[in-house]
């Protein structure tokens, strides 16, 4: 006989409880039923639930809508207090048999509990809230998430304590990244409390991350903790330059999902185009990489139809703006550098000759010039 | 350069291996225990999750972590220094000398290079560059891995429905490799192993991965991807990659060179298992591991009496998995085992390399799954641990040889085994249960003179299942109880 481990089968107990319910909330309408108070929470990236806290009074009736937006299997239990941990060691504890009981250990800690969802599933517990004051955690007790993903119902007349302080959520959440409920207070992230590497960052220094407003081969470069810019490996150019305060990359670093790095300042200059142009009817581009020069700068290195070009971008000392180096080497009849830059932007060259915009040098390549940005 | 000094403060766990009632302590290894699991200590400001992990030529160990830094280790003095920065969620590594690693990062291949050699990386050279990049943050790299010819492998994860595509990406989109659930390929070679040729050639090697983040040849050449399970990938398996070959995630079909159009999953389920190579093992989820990582093989009989054998890291269990493969009907399979167990071992077992000093170097990872983070060492004391050494398929059930002389009675009893076998569905859906779960039938216990031999009968015995068996009782002539009594072995071909 075939034996198959209904994962997702509903406990018959529940479907012979839910006729009778049924049946009488048609006969006998009440208007309580309709005010049942909704709780949405989602399983998301990273282990976490989205709504790490919220609050309840005692012997209210409430729905929590489970939704499982993560690519994983998640399940959601609420346990007595203080009872958590010893209810995801439970669950640990079934081993093999965890599939079959939705990793829902039996013991009377579990208050109430959802199967285990698959990624897009959905799942409700209409719940009355005990009449004693207390916190009552719940937690994803799939194995390996228990640890991490986990939240707290208050149920209290009173106020919530201070989240930065609130022992009973995962310590990553106490600084409200990901969002807390309409509970939490929300807290900016200030860079300069963290430590985010075993050395200390001097200018200049740089990440590959995702950036805004550019593609995803990007790499982002604090020139002088000033001035900043953002350069796409995957075009071969700058894209833009910013002032004021360079990233914050705490969500890229601290969760699964598609964040981006944060610009902490304002963009002063956008480059829309690639700038060079060498002379050929099409220029195929090509990145290669990048390596320190005086200064400890990044000179980038990539080639235009087999032609390299090294690529260097600096402070302007003394005004706002950056100076860039281009090296070109041999194989160019002439260079023509058109960044169609704003009005505001006052262009220099150290070579060739400026007609509005663009810089035409009439000289073949190998050749080696120096074009100052400045706003 | 700039040296950072610490302390290593390890804290010294004891692997209880074949002494269960043990308790830990700080101490020089108690003369019964086979392996000693102890801690690195971390430079504060380091996140610790570790992406790579190598040996160079001086014995310095080379890491790579998620907040793009590339850190050396002297472990004679405890010193860290900084050997590259900024680099994009590095996840391989591959020394070619003291001042020159690869390093694989997320948009690429890079070459790092000390030229000046004051001891930090000042040329980032781009090795390869030619695959597309969705801008999805699932779209891990890992790698390279070296043939003996010199040609280099790279895993390219599938892109997640559970982000989106940038509106900037780099390379084609390919409106086939699309799908509504689950992982997709629709930028060039995503879900593939590809081929760096020693001209610098980027080629597609092998398809079908949704998430192959472990890669690694054996001593005798094979290279083995391991992958997670998810849609399309019933449980998490460990395949032997060969050229052409397609290993089930059907997106990355799209990308096959005179692919016929429309989606893959249009095809129907029949025709693409058709297509398939399936795992040589299968690691059954909940029970053996639930996302494996990379597959190291043991070089020597240093490090106890597994030569030959594949060990793969765990993520979501304190646990580090031991692999015996053989060949029968022309097709790999084999059996998986616990190897480490908890004992101090933490969880998310991302990278594993064997150091100059005979020991394992684990690096550990989450980046926002379960996991950890920091280096551990697996140092084997000498003790002989009370394991199995091997497992063969017989005609009639299987073979297990032992590390050292059991106790007869224990083994002649047929009590003592207790057997389910199973299969994996495959199906779009995000894994599989445990589909037609039969308790099998013990028929005839065979017991080697010596007790280091063991030949069970089961019933039924068939194909393209996997064979769970639990030892119970079992104990080394000394009485130490044997290490570990999960045996999980996936039967692709029977023994004719």
């Amino acid at each position: 006989m075939k034996k198959c481990v209904g994962r997702r089968a509903w406990p018959s107990g529940i479907v012979i409880f839910l006729i009778p319910l049924l049946f009488l909330s048609t006969l006998f309408p009440s208007p309580g039923v309709a005010q049942i108070r909704e709780i949405h929470i989602k399983a998301v990236g990273g282990l976490q639930f989205d709504k790490v806290r919220f609050k309840a009074e005692p012997g209210e009736r409430i729905r929590i809508i489970l939704s499982n937006a993560d690519d994983m299997f998640h399940n959601m239990l609420i346990t007595k207090p203080g009872k958590r941990e010893s209810v995801v060691e439970a669950a640990l504890n079934l081993a093999e048999l965890g599939p079959q009981l939705e990793f829902i250990p039996k013991t009377d800690d579990v208050l109430w509990s959802t199967r285990v969802l698959a990624p897009g599933e959905e799942a409700t517990l209409e719940i009355k809230v005990p009449s004693s004051e207390g916190i009552y955690p719940y937690v994803c007790t799939y194995p390996g998430h228990g640890t991490i993903m986990f939240g707290a119902m208050y149920v209290t007349r009173g106020d919530l304590p201070d989240i930065k302080e609130d022992v009973n959520i995962p310590e990553q959440r106490r600084s409200a990244s990901l969002g807390a409920g309409p509970n939490a207070e929300d807290h900016a992230h200030h860079k300069e409390e963290e430590v985010w590497h075993p050395y200390e960052l001097v200018p200049p220094y740089w990440y590959r991350i995702f950036m805004p407003e550019s593609g995803p081969a990007s790499i982002a470069v604090n020139l002088d903790d000033s001035v900043f810019y953002c350069w796409d490996a995957g075009l071969c150019r700058l894209r833009y330059v910013w002032e004021d305060d360079f990233l914050d990359i705490s969500e890229p670093w601290s969760i699964k999902g598609d964040a981006r790095a944060k610009v902490l300042g304002e963009i002063v200059y956008r480059e829309n185009q690639f700038p060079l142009d060498l002379g050929f009817e099409n220029q195929d581009v090509a990145y290669r990489g990048y390596r320190l020069v005086e200064g400890g700068y990044p000179e980038f290195y990539y080639t235009i139809n087999g032609i390299d070009i090294y690529e260097l971008i600096r402070p302007l000392p003394g005004q706002d703006g950056i100076r860039r180096r281009f090296r070109i080497g041999s194989g160019a009849d002439k260079v023509k550098l058109n960044t169609q830059s704003p009005d505001k932007v006052n262009l220099k060259s150290s070579l060739g000759t400026w007609t509005g915009k663009e810089l035409e040098i009439k000289q073949s390549s190998p050749l080696e010039f120096e074009v100052e940005m400045s706003w | 350069m700039r040296i950072l000094k610490w302390l290593v403060i390890s804290q010294v766990f004891l692997i209880q291996i074949g002494c269960a009632d043990k308790t830990a302590e700080e101490s020089v290894p108690l003369p019964d225990t086979s392996y000693i699991v102890d801690s690195i200590a971390m430079p504060p400001g380091l996140s610790g999750e570790v992406g790579a992990l190598a040996f160079l030529p001086s014995g310095k160990l080379i890491a790579a972590f998620r907040r793009g830094e590339v850190m050396k280790y002297d472990h004679e003095n405890d010193e860290w220094s900084i050997f590259a920065r900024g680099l994009h969620l590095p996840l391989g590594l591959l020394v070619r000398s003291e001042s020159e690693v690869l390093v694989m990062q997320y948009p690429e291949l890079t070459r790092l290079k000390d030229t000046d050699l004051d001891g930090e990386a000042d040329v980032y050279e781009t090795v390869t560059d030619d695959f597309g990049l969705g801008g999805n943050y699932h779209e891990f790299t890992y790698g390279p891995v070296e043939d003996k010819s010199g040609n280099l492998y790279i895993g390219l994860n599938s892109t997640s429905n559970g982000g989106v595509m940038m509106e900037e990406l780099r390379g084609e989109i390919n409106d086939d490799g699309l799908t509504e659930k689950g992982l997709y390929s629709a930028v060039p070679y995503r879900g593939w192993i590809m081929m760096l040729t020693p001209e610098g050639e980027l080629l597609p090697f092998a398809s079908g991965f949704r998430s192959p983040n472990g890669l690694g040849f054996d001593d005798q050449g094979r290279l083995w991807v391991t992958d997670n399970q998810g849609d399309w990938v019933g449980t998490s398996p460990l395949y032997h990659v060969e050229k052409g070959k397609f290993y089930g995630h059907p997106p990355s079909l799209a990308w096959t060179e005179n692919w016929e159009g429309g989606r893959p999953m249009d095809k129907g389920v029949e025709f693409l298992d058709s297509l398939r190579t399936k795992a040589a093992v299968l690691f059954p989820h909940n029970v053996m591991a639930n996302s494996p990582t990379e597959p190291v093989t043991v070089l020597t009989d240093e490090f106890g009496p597994f030569n030959g054998q594949l060990l793969i890291g765990e993520m979501n269990h304190q646990r580090i998995v031991r692999v015996m493969v053989e060949e029968v009907g022309g097709k790999l399979q084999g059996a998986s085992v616990p190897f480490i167990d908890g004992g101090g071992l933490r969880k998310g077992n991302n990278r594993m390399v064997f150091g100059p000093d005979g020991a394992l170097w684990v690096g550990q990872n989450a980046s926002g799954w379960a996991g950890s983070s920091g280096i551990q060492r697996i140092t084997f004391t000498g003790k002989m641990p009370v394991d199995i050494q091997n497992i063969n398929i017989t005609e009639d059930g299987f073979k297990l040889a032992f590390t050292t002389d059991m106790d007869k009675s224990a083994l002649e009893n047929p009590e003592n085994y207790s057997v389910r076998s199973y299969f994996y569905a495959y199906h779009s859906k995000y894994g599989s249960d445990q589909m037609d779960l039969k308790d099998i039938e013990i028929k005839g216990v065979e017991v080697s003179e010596d007790g280091k031999e063991v030949r069970f009968g089961l019933s039924p015995m068939e194909k393209n299942r996997v064979y769970e068996i639990q030892l119970n009782n079992f104990q080394s002539v000394a009485g130490d109880s044997l290490s570990n009594n999960l045996i999980c072995y996936t039967i692709n071909e029977l023994l004719e």
